[in-house]
């Protein structure tokens, strides 16, 4: 469970300070799915990173499961990555000389998994995602659905808490699109994640259980307003 | 592994650039082989040059003073033989006395160019804490001239004098001094048992030119000498001509100036140190207990060794060295700034692996491994163009020359027309050729495989001092 209190991040930018998020405080209950909407610049992004613990606050408190990311030392906030938390790229941030599966696989490097269990968790995750007949593919061989399931299989794979996922959906297609997101879907009712996933995409935050709208480092939560699959295109 | 496969991976899509570093590191590294290569040659043709002169094994040579030169504005020397030629024709002047020269024939060995050292400092010099053995010796020249009757007269020409150099040697520690390097090529070289006799052992050159052979004779000092042996030094230097025992040599030769008998005398210690770590302290035992010779290390003489083969010692040592340190400095530089380059093209990357979880620590790792990699690359490279510079050394590098310098031992006075007087103690100088022969040593190996790990690191370490700075969220941003 996440507990922020207080949270503000300022940077300073031309001689001036500018506030990325102001005087935050959020509870995100584990299982819960938070879509965070909001215009570019206005801190959906850092707020993502301070969850992450890529990031550390100006002040306040960003506790997961009652540990301040703000108040752990670096290589402990490093290790809770390892452990508990996948993120997703909208860019994918493959490395564009492994395959597949070597991508896969960079995620239990830092958990010391044994050669053999790393192989079965990286063929379970790609076949969780549908790819596990392109295991051996760069990501220059794949299409951008392709990659982001990869990037999906990467995050997933080391079985985390928590799934921070940053406009996952930004550079695909309205196809590609419905098929990540249902995909995601499937994957946080199965393994009972904890979601937060910024978007610009309306539709897809409706998705969500609860929506907050970031603006000027403001964030307004909403109620969730999840629709009915059947009728909703994205979700179909 | 994991490690081994990205580091592949990596190197393989960085091919261009892996191999423009690492050939950038071969060429430093194949300059410092070559040098370090023709280094080690013209050191081993200066080795070569001075065992020659002193022998193998030997780490520290004692002689003794130079003698005072006699004075021309004082008249004929009151010790000693002096030869004269002027209007008044040749004369021999003898302890101050002079009288005509004109028909004898002359045969002195003398020793000019070092002064005596008692035979008893040798036992003192060989009981020195650091010496393992030390062998005395008498470095001589016999010069003989037969003076023409007429000399003198207007028509008359200059005598042609027949000089070469004796060397007595200690038959008792024939490991030592300049005899010990040489090969008999045949006959026999001298033994204890020749201590007293009249018995020679002959320089193949000195041989060849004199036509002597095993049971010729040879006349030192007006006494006959039997040829026992020819030896052949393992580089035609300037060795001695004539290697006779030292006995005898003592008991026939005079100090140079001065004509004082020479029993119980040297002028040359031959040391050898315990270990070649000693020499230094050898030489400083020495001339604490030896305060007014000269002290002589295989290194010191060297200085004294002109010619080609000091020129291109320098140009080695100084020329080589400095350029094979600016290209390898500019190699380093080059590396580490397209490391850096490269580091700074992949921060995505890197800041995505961090965001994975990966420590800094082990992305550094991942990038020093790739740096070292192209450094072994680099400096197998090196080795090969080392090697190769060192055959294109070898094949077309001319012979080089060493030249050094010693004195004939003769003192001539020229008395001229108006009374004055003009004196001189000739030297000649002797030209060595010595071939040039550039080796790649294991040592100069270690120290290409230790530059190209250096290289490699410092290459490396930039990359990971910029990887260790980074920021996830900056370089996650930067791609946003």
């Amino acid at each position: 469970m996440y507990q922020l209190t207080n949270v503000s991040k300022l940077y300073a930018k031309g001689g001036r300070t500018v506030p990325a998020v102001r005087d935050l405080s959020l509870a995100i209950a584990d299982g819960d799915w938070l879509a965070v909407q909001g215009r570019t610049g206005h801190g959906k992004s850092t707020l993502l990173n301070l969850l992450g613990g890529l990031d550390r606050p100006t002040s306040g408190s960003v506790e997961l499961d009652g540990r301040d990311l703000a108040r752990l030392r670096e290589g402990q906030v490093t290790r809770l990555r390892a452990e508990s938390i996948g993120f997703i790229f909208q860019t994918f941030n493959l490395v564009p000389t492994l395959s597949a599966a070597e991508n896969v696989e960079t995620a239990l490097i830092p958990l010391h998994v044994g050669a053999a269990e790393r192989r079965r968790r990286v063929e379970a995750a790609l076949d969780a995602v549908g790819l596990g007949d392109r295991a051996r593919h760069l990501p220059g061989e794949m299409s951008g659905g392709q990659q982001q399931r990869t990037a999906i299989a990467r995050a997933l794979v080391k079985e985390p808490k928590v799934l921070l996922a940053d406009e996952p959906t930004g550079n695909l297609d309205e196809d590609t699109r419905d098929e990540i997101i249902n995909l995601l879907e499937k994957l946080w009712r199965e393994r009972g994640l904890t979601l937060v996933l910024v978007t610009h995409d309306s539709a897809i935050a409706r998705r969500a259980g609860r929506v907050g709208v970031m603006s000027k480092g403001l964030l307004t939560i909403q109620a969730g307003t999840r629709p009915d699959p059947a009728t909703d295109p994205v979700s179909s | 592994m994991f490690f081994l496969t990205y580091l592949r991976r990596e190197l393989r899509r960085r091919m261009r650039q892996a191999v423009f570093i690492a050939l950038g590191l071969a060429l430093g590294i194949g300059l410092v082989v070559t040098v370090t290569a023709a280094s080690a040659g013209v050191k081993k043709a200066q080795a070569d040059v001075l065992k020659s002169l002193y022998g193998v094994g030997t780490d520290v040579t004692v002689t003794g003073p130079a003698p005072k030169q006699h004075r021309p504005s004082s008249g004929p020397s009151k010790e000693g033989q002096t030869f004269k030629l002027g209007p008044g024709g040749a004369q021999i002047c003898q302890n101050g006395k002079c009288h005509s020269a004109a028909g004898q024939t002359i045969d002195n060995l003398t020793a000019s160019n070092y002064g005596p050292i008692s035979q008893s400092k040798v036992a003192a010099v060989a009981a020195l804490k650091h010496v393992k053995t030390a062998a005395g010796g008498l470095a001589l020249t016999d010069m003989g001239v037969k003076i023409p009757k007429n000399f003198g007269g207007p028509s008359s020409q200059p005598p042609t004098p027949n000089s070469f150099n004796v060397n007595g040697v200690d038959t008792s520690h024939l490991s030592l001094g300049p005899l010990s390097a040489g090969t008999v090529t045949s006959g026999r070289s001298l033994t204890g048992a020749d201590a007293h006799s009249n018995v020679a052992v002959v320089d193949s050159g000195y041989a060849k030119t004199h036509k002597l052979k095993v049971g010729s004779k040879v006349s030192i000092a007006k006494h006959s000498f039997t040829v026992v042996g020819i030896v052949v030094q393992p580089q035609s230097g300037s060795p001695p001509d004539v290697y006779i025992p030292l006995a005898r040599a003592q008991a026939l030769a005079t100090a140079g100036p001065s004509g004082k008998s020479l029993r119980n005398e040297v002028n040359t210690i031959y040391v050898a140190a315990t270990s070649a770590a000693d020499v230094a302290a050898v030489q400083a035992e020495i001339k604490h207990l030896l305060p007014g010779d000269t002290v002589t290390t295989a290194a010191s003489l060297a200085s004294q060794v002109t010619g080609s083969v000091s020129s291109t010692a320098k140009l080695a040592n100084e020329l080589g060295r400095w350029l094979s340190i600016l290209v390898l400095i500019a190699a380093f530089a080059v590396a580490s700034l397209l490391t850096m380059a490269a580091v700074s093209r992949r921060v995505r990357e890197f800041g995505t692996l961090k965001a994975l979880g990966w420590r800094s620590s082990r992305i550094t790792a991942q990038v020093l491994g790739e740096s070292v990699a192209i450094g072994i690359l680099g400096g197998a490279v090196g080795v090969a163009l080392g090697f190769a510079g060192s055959a294109i050394i070898t094949s077309v590098a001319p012979k080089l020359t060493a030249t050094i310098a010693s004195s004939t031992g003769q003192h001539v006075v020229a008395v001229g027309g108006n009374g004055g007087q003009q004196s001189f103690s000739p030297t000649v100088t002797h030209t060595v050729a010595v071939p040039m022969s550039a080796s790649v040593t294991a040592g100069a190996i270690v120290v290409a495989v230790l530059l190209a790990l250096a290289g490699g690191l410092l290459a490396g370490s930039f990359g990971g001092w910029r990887i260790a700075r980074l920021r996830p969220a900056d370089a996650l941003a930067r791609v946003a």
